[in-house]
């Protein structure tokens, strides 16, 4: 008998081990639908649409749009058109590495490729020869630009202007996250329980291995931020945070506080926002009430009175 | 309710502790180290009693006090979080020296957030644990023991503290300070 339940048990692990997910071509995911960005980049990143600015336009404010684990650059198409309509600043809309384009892409990415994309367009619009760069992150976005500025990426060239980072994470809401080195092997993916429609703009399926990637990454930004960051001079930092979050907990917004001091040791911004959604300054494809776009609108008035100085 | 059960508890143990009828009781007192898989290291102390009545000493009743004050906070921005439990273990094979053990905790804990902007978020919660592990006895007052923990409750980015994490580990190290037996056998 107690040999039968060790074959069980045994049995049950390798069932779990190495399945692969039910992947269909109306997914990210597949084979056939990829983040427009990668075909028309000029659409999307201002290094490639003015790589040659004049001495004016180079003075002009430029936001690096970054987005969340398993998002694209779906997920900042809204700010883009909320900052149009005034023409006073330029925004790169980036696609993190590995994302926006297949599962076994994704499966394949750690979180440095993820953010090699936003050092590159970072570099190109330095050497560019662009003056007035700021970064907007949601999620797990923030964590990675508090790790670059927790090392040294930032002592031998500009730094940007105004960090600002919503809803970034530190801490996830699912602690289950946690113990994703035991179990994730056994687990192989987990599935997002998202629409048909969101399929198209954000992965359905999360391979462990990322998982893996994004828990090394924010035990690496926990113990910075314990360590403590200080910005480059001339740096400001907010955070937006929203008071209910399923996906970062709203602690994230604790560590970053306490871990995070400008260059003169005074203390970032902290703004704890009514909302129970996370990133909540993405409402399309969502079900969403009059306070929830109160609260984007607010936001992204927020952010560009940052950028622009008028804050 | 749920203080008066503590205090009850307290009261039952304090009672058990200076009965002078009490059979080969004994207390020890010592250190007890725990990590969050993931998270915070919290240190602190522990005292665990029983006698010869509680199943012939297999069950013991304990408090506990662990902090990130002695951990993870010092020196650094970690949050300051404390926990202070109550324990409940029965160990198996009370006259081997090495016991496995499991044990039930129930306490409270609270995280420091220190501003006011951070008010409306979660910092305190019950704390329920079963642990389960492995005791050394030695032939000296010194027991080591050593256990796998998981916290039933935790927060979720909607409610529940968010660096009250689901599995710990921990160690304890410690002096029997009091080892008597009854008056009559003497």
């Amino acid at each position: 008998m107690k040999n039968k339940v060790k074959l069980l048990i045994l049995l049950s692990i390798f069932v779990g081990c190495g399945t692969e997910p039910d992947i269909n071509e109306t997914m990210l995911d597949g084979e056939e639908i990829f983040d427009p960005s990668l075909y028309e980049p000029e659409k999307y990143l201002v290094s490639v649409a003015l790589p040659n600015p004049t001495p004016q336009e180079a003075l002009k404010p430029v936001i690096i749009a970054s987005h969340g684990y398993t998002a694209t650059t779906f997920e900042w198409d809204e700010f883009r058109d909320f900052a149009e309509i005034g023409d006073n600043v330029l925004i790169s809309q980036i696609l993190l590495g590995g994302h926006g384009r297949s599962y076994e892409d994704f499966k394949n990415s750690g979180w440095k490729d993820w953010q090699t994309a936003i050092k590159k367009e970072y570099e190109d619009l330095v050497s560019a020869g662009y003056k007035n760069i700021h970064f907007l992150g949601s999620s797990t976005s923030g964590a990675l630009f508090l790790e670059l500025l927790s090392g040294s990426y930032f002592k031998n060239q500009p730094a940007p202007l105004q960090v600002l980072l919503v809803d970034p994470i530190v801490i996830p809401s699912n602690k289950t996250l946690s113990l994703i080195h035991v179990f994730g092997p056994m687990l192989g993916y987990l599935e997002s329980d998202q629409s048909a429609e969101e399929d198209k703009v954000y992965y359905h399926f999360r391979p462990e291995e990322t998982l893996r990637e994004l828990q090394n990454l924010l035990n690496i930004v926990r113990k910075d931020l314990e360590k403590g960051i200080v910005l480059p001079q001339g740096t400001s930092l907010k955070v937006y945070k929203s008071k209910k979050d399923p996906t970062a907990d709203p602690v994230s917004a604790v560590l970053i506080y306490k871990g995070v001091k400008t260059n003169s040791g005074g203390n970032i911004d902290v703004e704890m926002i009514d909302s129970d959604l996370h990133v909540y300054t993405r409402l399309d494809l969502r079900t969403f009430t009059t306070e929830d776009k109160e609260n984007q609108t607010a936001t992204f008035n927020d952010i560009l009175d940052r950028v622009t100085g008028n804050n | 309710m749920f203080y008066r059960v503590i205090l009850f508890f307290l009261l039952f143990q304090f009672f058990s502790i200076t009965n002078s009828k009490a059979q080969n009781s004994e207390l020890d007192i010592g250190v007890r180290l725990q990590k969050s898989v993931n998270l915070y290291y919290e240190n602190g102390f522990t005292a665990q009693y029983t006698n010869n009545r509680l199943y012939s000493k297999r069950l013991y009743f304990g408090i506990s006090y662990v902090t990130s004050r002695l951990g993870s906070a010092i020196g650094s921005n970690a949050i300051n979080q404390d926990n202070i439990f109550l324990s409940t273990t029965y160990f198996f094979r009370p006259d081997r020296k090495l016991q496995p053990f499991l044990r039930l905790n129930t306490g409270y804990f609270y995280s420091d957030l220190e501003e006011e902007i951070f008010d409306d978020l979660p910092n305190s919660s019950i704390l329920l644990s079963p642990e389960a592990g492995i005791r050394l006895k030695t032939n000296s007052p010194l027991k080591v023991g050593a256990s796998f923990g998981y916290n039933i409750i935790t927060g979720d980015g909607r409610k529940g503290p968010g660096t009250l994490y689901p599995v710990f580990i921990q160690s304890s190290i410690t002096w029997s300070i009091l080892n008597n037996t009854d008056q009559n056998e003497k």
